[in-house]
């Protein structure tokens, strides 16, 4: 039997190895199945691909595209329709423009503008595809920043451990085993609350910072797990070994020789781990712990968007939507992107 | 028993680490008096009483003697009383236990209820139509983040259809049956997707190698039935990754599911807590922390004995 499947048990993280290439044999009939999983995969490898672009490209530049910050920015009389938010805000919430199925139109007052979007507004009059838009921004920045610095710390830790092995392994693996002890969502919030420097309960304004040491202490123990397992594997390769003869400093071995090696790994984990990251700040937000109203995240608009579920629905289902969809293309092409370092590696 | 006595050492360094971490951590809270006094109710209190209360908590003494005295109160069960309400603190994580474990066991069962059927019958006809289809759906519900499913079906279900009612409450199953159904349909349904589309994966690609295997062609050409091979033969050495997996959730949901706690408005452990850090109940926390890091601990290291009977290879080496 040449295949085996090993999980390790004690972290809390299961971790599967797989050894063998599942799709192609079918074991209870006697034809092999063809390898259908190419195209599909490269297709919507592709779709995913060019809507995390697009996302991207739309958070980057959410200022300088067509994107309104506000729905009333599109008329030339503005104070008309910011009064009228003002005076009865709850005339601000319009249905998307295409969902004729809802319970639409209250009158407008007066003679102000129809508003509307592709995705309606909000209770303050916002539309809701910009205003997603622009959340796409916080959401990717939080995101982007925790990942990469929960790679740079998890991933030291996670060399280090699987190199030097025996007391500083152990050590680590304490530590590791400590973090994670902690429900994880209860350590967040935790930090986050601790960094609110006021008496009040809550705070006047949020920025990132805390969130985003939050999510990366979050992702530390499982990347220095990850990358620890791949260390082990490479530390035991002879070409280390002939590092190591030639008198190349442990830093030097771990940098040069197995860094590189470590590193698809890494990146693919990088990848899903960006989109669990993501909706663990969408999470926090749905607690009410997330940056606050004037800088949107997907989660906070999903959570402000709760009381009004039965009167406007759309204003916390099209961002919900959008966040699954981007979470979505993440993992199809972390997927996609991992089956192609293992096919890498089982050839090489 | 090399193997137990490491693990035992690990969980008492973890247990310690745990609760020395959390004792510490009030002293680390900026404003701490000052929130705590104002979560007892400000105006009435002077400045004896308050001085009483803030002994009380020893929050003034030095951070070692704090740490004795929390470890003291733990152990002999001696939790106090929540700021607010007067109730015994006790008593809530109690409450909140119920409600959660309830939520993980519904949950655990739903899923592998779910995840254990699709995944045999996907893994039988691989690549085929059923395969196909469940592969996507269960890759679309582990990318649904659990908000936005509570979301989503709670517009859905309690909104439009009315079905279930929007805030479940906690009525027990014994008490009236129907309502309880009613009342943690969809909680559990929020809880076991996700939980469900995981199960499902890991159980499949197992299950996919183990038809692989010789056993299962002498099996076939014994002439024993398809499905008899599948749950007879096939489930049970397929099983090894998503049992780990489940029991693991086991410690991580009790804590874990306080999104589902907060989107239907159960007052479960970890809702408890994140309404005590907003309200500054931080004894609660600092307990209901404990309590659940305990949890967590105690069923990881469960599983690992457990294993460590079960598959020599994991009390022997690393699996690294």
């Amino acid at each position: 039997m040449d295949s085996s499947t090993l999980v390790s048990v004690s972290d809390g993280w299961v971790r599967t190895t797989t050894l063998t290439d599942t799709a192609t044999l079918d074991p209870l009939h006697d034809e092999p199945t063809p390898p259908r999983f190419r195209r599909r995969g490269r297709i919507t490898m592709w779709v995913s691909g060019a809507w995390l672009l697009f996302i991207v490209f739309s958070a980057v530049g959410a200022s300088f595209l067509p994107y309104v910050n506000h729905s009333c920015d599109q008329f030339e009389n503005e104070d008309l329709c910011t009064t009228h938010v003002e005076t009865n805000p709850l005339l601000a919430e319009r249905p998307p423009s295409w969902a004729l199925f809802s319970e639409t139109s209250r009158p407008v007052v007066g003679d102000a503008p129809e508003r509307f979007g592709l995705f309606g507004t909000d209770t303050n009059g916002y539309d809701l595809f910009s205003r997603t838009m622009f959340g796409a921004r916080n959401s990717l920045l939080i995101g982007a920043l925790s990942i990469s610095f929960g790679i740079l710390i998890g991933g030291m830790l996670g060399l280090v451990a699987g190199y030097m092995g025996k007391r500083v392994d152990k050590i680590i693996d304490t530590i590791m085993n400590i973090l994670l002890a902690f429900p994880a969502l209860l350590l967040a919030i935790f930090i986050v609350g601790f960094f609110d420097s006021s008496t009040t309960t809550e705070a006047e304004s949020r920025s990132i910072v805390p969130i985003v040491i939050a999510l990366v202490i979050l992702s530390i123990p499982p990347i220095a797990r990850l990358v620890r397992a791949n260390t082990i594997v490479f530390a035991q390769r002879e070409f280390v070994l002939a590092a190591r003869s030639l008198g190349a400093k442990n830093s030097r071995i771990i940098m040069r020789e197995i860094l590189p090696n470590v590193m698809p790994a890494m990146v693919t984990f990088a990848i899903t781990g960006m989109a669990i990251l993501i909706v663990a700040e969408g999470a926090l937000a749905y607690l009410g712990l997330s940056v606050t109203a004037p800088t949107p995240t997907w989660g906070a608009m999903i959570f402000g968007g709760q009381t009004k579920l039965e009167t406007a629905w759309w204003i916390s289902i099209m961002p919900s939507i959008i966040l699954f969809v981007t979470v979505l293309a993440i993992n199809l092409l972390g997927d996609a992107l991992s089956e192609k370092f293992r096919i890498r590696e089982a050839i090489g | 028993m090399k193997y137990f006595l490491r693990k035992l050492g690990q969980l008492v360094i973890v247990v310690f680490a745990v609760t020395f971490t959390v004792s510490l951590a009030l002293g680390a809270i900026p404003y701490a008096e000052e929130r705590i006094i104002a979560a007892k109710g400000s105006g009435a209190i002077n400045e004896e009483e308050k001085n009483k209360l803030l002994d009380s908590l020893n929050l003034r003494e030095p951070t070692l003697v704090q740490y004795g005295y929390f470890v003291g109160d733990l152990v002999t069960l001696d939790w106090g009383v929540t700021l607010n309400g007067n109730q015994p603190i006790s008593s809530s994580i109690s409450d909140g236990l119920k409600i959660s474990l309830r939520l993980m066991i519904y949950g655990q069962l739903v899923a592998l209820l779910l995840a254990i059927p699709a995944a045999v019958f996907a893994a039988y006809r691989s690549g085929g139509l059923f395969d196909r289809f469940s592969t996507t759906f269960s890759f679309g519900f582990i990318s649904t983040p659990n908000y936005v499913l509570a979301t989503v079906l709670g517009l859905l279900l309690t909104v439009r259809w009315k079905l279930f009612p929007a805030i479940s409450t906690d009525v027990g199953f014994f008490e009236a049956p129907w309502d309880h159904f009613t009342n943690f349909f969809l909680p559990t349904i929020v809880l076991a997707l996700p939980l469900a589309g995981t199960y499902m994966r890991l159980l499949r690609s197992d299950l996919i190698n183990t038809l692989q295997s010789d056993f299962i062609t002498t099996a076939r050409a014994k002439g024993v039935s398809t499905p008899r091979i599948l749950f007879g033969h096939a489930l049970r050495p397929s099983l090894f990754s998503l049992v780990t997996a489940a029991a693991v959730n086991v410690g991580a949901l009790v804590g874990g599911s306080v999104v589902v706690e907060t989107a239907f408005n159960l007052n479960g452990l970890g809702r408890r807590t994140v309404l005590g850090i907003f309200a500054s109940e931080f004894r609660l926390v600092q307990i209901t922390v404990v309590v659940l890091a305990l949890v967590y601990v105690m069923t990881n290291f469960l599983v690992d004995i457990l294993y460590g009977f079960l598959d020599p290879r994991v009390r022997v080496g690393r699996l690294g």
